[in-house]
């Protein structure tokens, strides 16, 4: 075996670096995944595709990695977290809009430091905090946010900022003022290998001894206690993480649109919007916040352009992948291609899959008529 | 300088072969200004020019949906009934148009790059100023053109972006009805009686711009004072504190730029608390934008509205039939009458459509985006409002309307009564003057 091939568990699996190994399977998808990311310019160009919306749900998706730490491993729902979005597109907004500082990577560097001092600083406080609660300040914490920068002449109000250092053109990028295509297409890449870095970087996380921890913090915070983690202290690093891949997908959005605003960044409904993205996604797996990120952005973006009631579009569609995906498009995959593989064999268990169907959506009619005489009445 | 309004044979002083003769006689040009009767056989045909077959696309984007579709409805009804009118005359330069529309919403520039994405030749939108002003960078990058309906803050043009090539904007800017509010003001109670002023304005850049504008106009005419002025929030649901505040001062003049929503609110709020007894008038320049929205009780007291570049019973219908017949058209197509904002989306179509067919006579051949770009400065075109121009600095320019507030049996809405109409230059500054320092030159 060489050194990038490992045999274990009687398969040869593909070493990345110590305790990364992807299996052939693994590395195929890896593989391709890594492809379609870097041609999708090309793609775009020969479709009807849109690469504006494709690039902002790859940096929407970034924020869902990010918060997917809390939610996968320490089972901590935030209802905050376009707060470190908002605040890291702000850090570049106001580098580029009040100091004139024009180098892209600088004005990113400034968003990622912002949100990380917010994640930090909010993290403290909520880290002691469970379920409902801890949902419930992270909603507050971006609430007090929004409505400050909504009031601040600094932050010019709803209006927002502009990313244009000189009022016209964009930021330069590697030192380089570029044409307008020329800078989307570079800033585009930049966010690939962004993206790529970062996954690696929370592959290694959660593979990591601490990334254990989180997960026993997640199963039972009492234990984790007792076999001695520091379960606040813990919980508040991994919020702090989080933070800084909210801050990073901010500062790139605010790099793309050029312009920063309070409605599309720092809303509550966008801190809605992230965590469905995981979940839409498949918040079991590392990659599949991003696919949820892309398809969300994608559905909203494009689906005014094609329906007139797009928000109910998008809607159903949600309520579809709750019902029929609860483990997310990429998290439902594995059982998906074995569902398919199985009815290949066996025709007939297509009639048994819409009696369930039925049943399903029945029960399901059930459970709401007794859901609305419960609210109604008091009692069922 | 003149400040009172002009009469109304200046302002519809226009006969009809004087009309046919500015246009060009160009059948797209008569249609858009709403006098196809005038068409005499002869008609320029445009067929040497090197002009492709295919349909125009456009897109739109406007709100249609919430509060703000008070506005943005009535502009979509506008484009639509511009584009209509291009296709039943053979489009332009024969070339059939076609028009998107596609919700407002936040999402202006992802809106316009996907315009651009589907190829289309032009765009024209957004309603909300703030979206123009993030959009104009945008345009410039992409190179085609946008002919905004609305999104008039002054500064927009005069100071952050003088200098553009594919931004345009058909609206009056703001200046325009903040000044027309001033003179409607002064003339209302006279300039001795108006010692205080108030405001109450949405909290975003247009209610900020034309607070600003009104304040230095009212203090620049009257030398009055301002007793306060408040900011809620665009789409509030509440204005009893601003309204409290208000009549605690009890000020000669309210000036509100409240639209949509905001404005039935406000006259809602101001009426329950007795405003209307507390100061002698309210002055609003966008008011009757929701005319279609206001009851007859809500448009009873000394209020008085702006109404942009168009209000449908100026110059009287009976007189000018090209308004007449537009109102006739737009109510049995929509049910609804049309205001300002109906304007807003048919003048930017007309705008652009008179220009390209312009620029195809020069040209001899459909033009690039550049070249329509500068036919489109100082272009000069007739719409059922009368005579507009496009500036040298992309701002659009026509008389701009105030009169009473008060309710049309007839057409069963809000209407405007003693319609004073004031000149673009008695209420704009010279071209390359700042609004700010011609008003601090009275």
């Amino acid at each position: 075996m060489s050194r990038f091939l490992v045999e274990r568990d009687d398969e040869t699996r593909v070493r990345l670096s110590e305790g990364m190994e992807l299996t052939k399977g693994q590395s195929v998808l890896a593989v391709l995944g890594l492809a379609v990311l870097f041609a999708v310019p090309d793609i775009t160009r020969l479709t009807s595709l849109s690469f504006q919306a494709v690039h902002r749900g790859i940096l929407f998706g970034l924020a869902a990695v990010g918060l997917n730490l809390l939610l996968r491993h320490t089972e901590l729902v935030s209802f905050g977290h376009a707060a470190f979005f908002g605040v890291g597109a702000y850090g570049a907004a106001v580098l580029a809009s009040h100091f004139d500082v024009s180098s892209g990577l600088l004005l990113l560097f400034g968003g990622v430091l912002a949100s990380t001092v917010t994640a930090v600083l909010i993290g403290y406080f909520v880290a002691g905090y469970l379920d409902i609660y801890f949902a419930l300040l992270t909603l507050a914490f971006n609430q007090v946010l929004y409505a400050f920068v909504l009031q601040s002449g600094y932050f010019n109000y709803s209006d927002g900022l502009s990313v244009r250092p000189d009022g016209l053109n964009p930021p330069t990028l590697f030192g380089l003022q570029w044409s307008s295509a020329g800078y989307d297409l570079i800033l585009y890449y930049f966010t690939v290998v962004v993206l790529v870095v970062s996954l690696l970087a929370m592959w290694k996380l959660v593979n990591s001894p601490f990334g254990r921890a989180l997960d026993a913090i997640g199963q039972d915070r009492t234990r984790a206690r007792f076999v001695g983690i520091p379960v606040e202290k813990y919980v508040w690093i991994a919020f702090a993480i989080s933070g800084v891949y909210g801050g990073l997908a901010g500062g790139l959005f605010a790099l793309l649109q050029l312009h920063v605003s309070p409605d599309p960044t720092l809303y509550a409904f966008v801190s809605g919007e992230i965590l469905f993205m995981a979940i839409l996604g498949g918040f079991g797996t590392l990659v599949g916040p991003v696919v949820g990120g892309v398809v969300l952005v994608y559905l909203l973006i494009q689906a005014p352009f094609y329906v007139e009631y797009y928000n109910a579009l998008t809607g159903l569609v949600l309520i579809a992948v709750v019902l029929f995906l609860p483990e997310g498009i990429l998290g439902s995959i594995p059982k998906i291609g074995t569902g398919l593989a199985r009815r290949r064999r066996d025709p007939g268990l297509l009639r048994e899959d819409l009696t369930t169907l039925g049943s399903s959506l029945r029960r399901g009619a059930n459970r709401a008529v007794t859901t609305v005489r419960i609210i109604v009445f008091g009692v069922n | 300088m003149t400040t009172g309004p002009l009469t109304a044979a200046e302002s519809d002083g226009i006969d009809r072969r004087t009309l046919l003769k500015t246009v060009g006689g160009s059948a797209l040009a008569v249609a858009l200004a709403g006098c196809t009767e005038l068409l005499e056989d002869g008609e320029d045909s445009l067929a040497d020019a090197d002009v492709p077959d295919e349909p125009i696309e456009s897109g739109l984007q406007t709100f249609t949906e919430g509060a703000p579709s008070v506005l943005g409805v009535q502009a979509q009804y506008g484009a639509e009934t511009a584009v209509r009118r291009i296709n039943e005359n053979d489009g332009i330069a024969g070339r059939e148009m076609n028009l998107d529309v596609v919700e407002e919403g936040g999402a202006y520039l992802t809106n316009y790059q996907q315009f651009v994405d589907e190829g289309k030749d032009v765009t024209f939108g957004p309603i909300s100023s703030s979206g123009h002003a993030e959009m104009v960078p945008e345009i410039e990058a992409q190179e085609v053109i946008n002919v905004s309906t609305d999104g008039t803050v002054t500064t927009l043009y005069e100071e952050d972006f003088p200098d553009v090539t594919y931004s345009f904007r058909f609206q009056n800017h703001d200046v325009m009805e903040a000044l027309a509010a001033v003179m409607q003001a002064v003339e209302v109670l006279g300039s001795d009686s108006i010692d205080t002023y108030a405001g109450i304005n949405p909290n975003y850049a247009f209610g900020q711009d034309e607070m600003d504008l009104f304040s230095r106009g009212i203090e620049a005419l009257t030398g009055a004072e301002e007793v306060y002025s408040g900011f809620p929030d665009l789409g509030t649901g509440d204005m009893s504190t601003h309204i409290t505040e208000v009549n605690g001062e009890a000020p000669d003049i309210v000036f509100s730029s409240c639209w949509g929503g905001d404005a039935t609110l406000l006259l809602e709020q101001g009426h329950a608390n007795g405003m209307f007894d507390a100061v002698d008038l309210l002055v609003g320049p966008v008011l009757y934008g929701s005319a279609n929205d206001l009851s007859e009780d809500l448009v009873d007291g000394p209020i008085y509205s702006g109404s942009r570049n168009f209000y449908w019973g100026e110059p009287s219908t009976d007189r000018w039939s090209p308004a007449a017949d537009l109102v006739s058209e737009v109510e049995d197509e929509y049910g609804v009458v049309p205001t300002a904002h109906f304007m807003s989306g048919y003048g930017a179509v007309t705008a652009w459509a008179t220009a390209a067919e312009k620029a195809v006579r020069l040209l001899g051949r459909w033009p690039e985006q550049e070249e329509l770009a500068t036919v489109l400065e100082n272009h000069g075109f007739f719409t059922p409002a009368g005579y507009h121009t496009i500036g040298v600095d992309h701002q659009g320019y026509s008389n701009a309307h105030f009169g009473e507030l008060t309710w049309s049996s007839d057409h069963d809405a809000a209407a405007l009564a003693d319609v004073n109409v004031f000149a673009a230059k008695n209420v704009s500054p010279p071209p390359g003057e700042t609004s700010a320092d011609w008003i601090g030159s009275w």
